[in-house]
């Protein structure tokens, strides 16, 4: 290839094929693309470096630094340090296999209601915090319904064994789609050449569909790890004794008002998360064997073999059980006055919520997170092309960076936010910028709540950007570079219509993570920018239960809607462009 | 039958060895199998009255015989072989081997291996432990599965690549561990589901030789699946023809292509003209048919029938073609309307009364060529023709 091309290259009178991008790229002609780079560099500097960088510099000061270097040695520390491994460890065990029994369920095994349970694996990802764990203490708390009501028993949910509950059902989905999608891509003739080599069904199983999802396996558990250490809601709610990092972190910052302190723990957060993320994407991905050889040919036959079916069935069952029976307390609780004490119907909850008090928190929130999707969609798309398609040696640095916001512990990016933006910015004895964060801040800190949700939503649209892009002839885009277009025209005309269902799932995921996103945001709400989460951890805080079901339940209805919406536009003809396929 | 793969293997052994040809007769202890299909019929789905993949299917597979399912997309070809391999359940019908009845038998329990058409390596097995797989399964001691896996490697030429990953080799070479994995469990049939599709055209080209000489030297039974006629005809000991379902024709490529049974055979294997013709007499075997401005004495099917509606088939090969002083199209005068040069033949397109006919020259000298326009004398040797019923009854 090489050796062809050069010689051509060299053709003064440039009558051979001589390769117009190279040459274009060296000369730096193509402003458009310097100026596209720039913009997303800076505005990826802003969102996610910045804060970051603050955070570093208060944890490595002196009054940081101490606590920092007393993790090991200080009792409270340790066991701090140690209950977040733990959590994080057991969690990631217990999602990752409820996720394959659903997941396998779901690909390999032979009944009815295959939809429904799918359905119900997904529930959790559009889901506030705070509701599974104020629905599982009202159902299984000291008080639970079905604990105490329906069993006589006296369990006490708040500390580790609630946190694994509550924390499995809430991440599993994760593993889930994660095994779900590797499962469906193994090729079926795989388990055919296994059968017709003489292995029992049971030795397909250990001898070739779980060998073969072992980067998978330990994809998911990695992600499950960090999800659950980097959790707040659930610690604050559920942790009762059992303080985390992240808990403390939080309770250092608005509790003693110590930022040095929640700086350092921040920085200890940081350290596993970011190396969990750093094995993830450069030794998992690259463990992955997959597709070897050609396209899956086929659909695998289905399992109805009951030694196999009866008991992931029964599990599959089981975990969706738990799962509506949440949801359904979440949205009965929201009706009555106290549930499991006072059944009496009421509408007081729905009232402050969409009436009252709480309506602002509601209208708030949904108009912020309407100015981040877009936002965060387009940003993630563009990061993904230029990662894709223009950037050479550069294109690690800006996916890896793209991607800080979600890698990074949310209650470390809300501090470093804190830290950054609660005063206004200034350089070089000049102030670039006024706070953008923070009660005295401009527009009531609501720009920084935005600049939360741009950071924490891109980087899901900027993965479905990038596999999308990855499955897109070179070719197209160098044809229409050809005919004329410059970088930007190229992305608005051909690129961004070819990844539209990754510009979709990017809305989306976008869309629902800033309506869902907790721990950078207590760190910046204000009282004049109210947001529905960290509302319900007030509501929750006091005990009013009633009124966070009732938060929880419009929120999910709120992010549901946008979801059906953003589908539906998407039917439209002139949005959905030319049938493909 | 036998004579033909007896005749072709002895002609066999005087060919040049390469890559695959050293298999060791340690491989070939298998007894073949002989496998027959009765009435096999095949529905997806729940509706019985869909429209079956696959019916009426009866076959009887040879001990050591080379049979080839072939035909368009579609045809069955695929459901069958999955269907002997267990992979599918028949809705209706038989499949024996050497007499026993296998409808029930799991795939996994059946002398039989397969060589798919991704190869279906196991991508986290080395070339080693992929081709050793089978043979744990059948608890054979470690030691003796080394020796076997060995032996079969060796006899690839893939010795040097044991430790390699799947993925760390070319197509070619993937394909021989695929085939070394399924010989070295010394089935009575081999199952071939297009193994050869994913190839680049050179390779393809080799390896079907090479899988027929090491076929014919371990004796072994052999059922393949493909599309390309070229395939069917350079390897088979027999072909099945199918087509929507059903088996048009089951034959030798000799007769397969000279005497097809219909019209889609005939068109499906090879290029053919097939002529409007005057039936003036019908004997045993032959008949006297007017088409070309003469009357021709032809080889006949035997279900061709006075009464019955029927064609002349040509092939391109067989038309003759000579100058003429006539200057009009008639009776046996033809137009060339466009000639191509392919190097080895060319080939005409000529225009005739009794329609356009495709014309293939072997080999012509170059004063022996003709030019658009010219008129010629148009003909073709009586043996080589075919006359045929259209719309056969297997249809």
């Amino acid at each position: 290839m090489t050796a062809t091309l050069l010689p051509a290259a060299a053709d003064p009178v440039g009558v051979g094929a001589s390769p117009p991008r190279p040459r274009r790229r060296r000369s730096g002609r193509d402003l458009t693309l310097v100026t596209l780079v720039t913009v997303v560099s800076v505005l990826l500097f802003v969102i996610v470096g910045l804060p970051l960088l603050r955070i570093l510099t208060v944890a490595f000061s002196p009054e940081g630094w101490e606590i920092v270097s007393s993790m090991l040695t200080n009792p409270v520390n340790r066991r701090i340090l140690w209950n977040t491994v733990q959590l994080g460890v057991v969690v990631a065990l217990l999602g990752t296999f409820v996720g394959f029994v659903m997941a396998y369920a779901q690909v390999r095994l032979k009944f009815r209601g295959k939809k429904v349970l799918h359905l119900i694996s997904l529930m959790p990802i559009v889901s506030p915090p705070f509701a599974v764990a104020t629905a599982a203490i009202t159902m299984f708390g000291r008080n639970g319904i079905v604990s105490n009501k329906l069993f006589g028993l006296e369990i006490d949910i708040y500390g580790l064994k609630g946190l694994v509950f509550v924390l499995t059902l809430s991440f599993f989905p994760v593993a889930y789609m994660n095994l779900k999608g590797m499962l469906e891509s193994l090729d079926p003739s795989l388990d055919e050449a296994a059968a017709n080599l003489g292995a029992s069904k049971l030795k397909i199983f250990t001898s070739v569909t779980l060998p073969m999802l072992v980067p998978g396996i330990a994809g998911s558990f990695l992600l499950l790890f960090v999800e659950s250490i980097a959790d707040l809601a659930n610690p604050l709610v559920l942790g009762g004794d059992y303080t985390v990092l992240a808990s403390r972190a939080y309770l250092a910052v608005t509790g003693e008002y110590n930022v040095a302190g929640g700086a350092a723990y921040s920085l200890v957060l940081l350290v596993p998360a970011l190396s969990v993320f750093l094995v993830q994407r450069y030794w998992v991905s690259r463990k992955n064997v997959v597709t070897v050889t050609g396209k899956p040919s086929g659909t695998p036959e289905l399992i109805t073999a009951p030694a196999l079916r009866v008991p992931i069935l029964s599990l599959a069952v089981l975990v969706a059980g738990l799962v509506v029976l949440m949801y359904a307390t979440v949205i009965f609780g929201g009706f009555v006055k106290i549930f499991g004490v006072n059944n009496d119907f009421t509408l007081a909850h729905y009232r402050f919520v969409l009436a009252g008090i709480g309506s602002d928190a509601m209208f708030t929130t949904t108009i912020l997170a309407l100015i981040a999707t877009p936002i965060a969609g387009l940003l993630g798309m563009l990061i993904a092309w230029l990662v894709v398609s223009k950037l050479k040696r550069t294109s690690g640095l800006m996916d890896f960076v793209g991607m800080l916001g979600l890698s990074v512990p949310g209650t470390v990016i809300g501090i470093g936010y804190a830290i950054a933006f609660n005063t206004p910015t200034i350089f070089a004895g000049r102030q670039w910028f006024p706070a953008v964060a923070g009660g005295s801040a401009i527009l009531g800190g609501a720009m920084a709540i935005v600049m939360v949700f741009v950071a924490r939503s891109l980087p899901s649209g900027q993965r479905a950007g990038i596999s999308a892009l990855q499955q897109i002839n070179p070719a197209i885009d160098e044809a229409s570079t050809s005919l004329g277009a410059s970088s930007f025209t190229t992305f608005r005309k051909v690129t961004l219509p070819l990844i539209r269902p990754a510009l979709l799932s990017g809305l989306t995921y976008a869309f629902a993570r800033s309506m869902t996103t907790l721990s950078p945001i207590v760190f910046i709400t204000t009282p004049q920018t109210k947001i529905m989460t960290s509302q319900i951890l007030a509501e929750v805080d006091a005990g009013r239960f009633g009124n966070a079901f009732a938060y929880c339940a419009i929120l999910i209805v709120i992010v549901l809607g946008f979801i059906g919406l953003l589908n539906l536009a998407m039917l439209h003809p002139s949005i959905r462009g030319i049938q493909r396929r | 039958m036998t004579a033909t793969s007896e005749s072709a293997m002895t002609h066999d052994t005087t060919l040049a060895d390469d890559s695959l040809g050293t298999a060791p007769d340690s491989l070939a202890t298998s007894t073949p199998g002989r496998v027959s299909l009765r009435g096999l019929r095949k529905v997806y789905g729940e509706d019985k009255n869909a429209t079956p993949a696959v019916r009426d299917v009866d076959l009887d597979i040879e001990p050591g015989e080379f049979i080839t399912l072939l035909g368009p997309s579609g045809c069955g070809k695929t459901t069958t072989l999955r269907m002997i391999a267990g992979f599918e359940t028949p809705t209706a019908g038989e499949i024996r081997l050497d007499d026993e009845l296998l409808n029930k038998v799991a795939p996994n329990k059946r002398p039989m291996a397969m060589v798919f058409q991704s190869y279906a390596l196991f991508p986290h097995l080395t070339v080693f432990d992929n081709v050793a797989y089978g043979l744990k399964l059948k608890k054979m001691p470690s030691a003796r599965v080394a020796e076997e896996v060995e032996t079969a490697l060796t006899s690839m030429n893939l010795g040097p690549y044991r430790d390699r990953a799947p993925h760390q080799m070319s197509g070619g070479q993937q394909q021989r561990v695929a085939l070394a994995r399924a010989l070295v469990m010394r089935p009575k049939v081999l199952l071939f589901d297009e193994p050869l599709s994913n190839l680049d055209a050179k390779l393809r080209v080799q390896m079907r030789g090479e899988i027929r000489r090491l076929q014919r030297r371990l004796g072994i039974t052999a059922v393949f699946v493909t599309h390309d006629q070229d395939e069917a005809m350079t390897m088979s000991d027999r072909i099945v023809v199918m087509n929507v379902g059903v088996i048009e024709q089951v034959d030798t490529p000799q007769e397969i292509y000279r005497h097809p049974a219909t019209v889609f055979v005939a068109d499906f294997i090879g290029r053919a003209n097939f002529l409007d013709v005057d039936v003036h007499a019908v004997e045993d075997g032959r008949a006297e048919v007017g088409v070309l401005g003469k009357r021709w004495t032809v080889p006949k099917h035997p279900g061709v029938d006075v009464d019955e509606p029927v064609t002349l088939l040509v092939r391109p090969e067989s038309v003759r073609l000579s100058p003429t002083d006539s200057r009009s199209v008639g009776g046996s005068v033809g137009r060339v309307l466009s000639s191509m040069f392919y190097g080895e033949s060319i080939e005409y397109d000529i225009e005739t009364e009794a329609g356009n006919l495709v014309v293939s020259v072997a080999d012509p000298h170059a004063h022996e060529t003709f030019g658009a326009g010219d008129f010629l004398d148009v003909g073709f040797e009586e043996g080589r023709a075919w006359l045929m019923p259209v719309g056969g009854e297997t249809q």
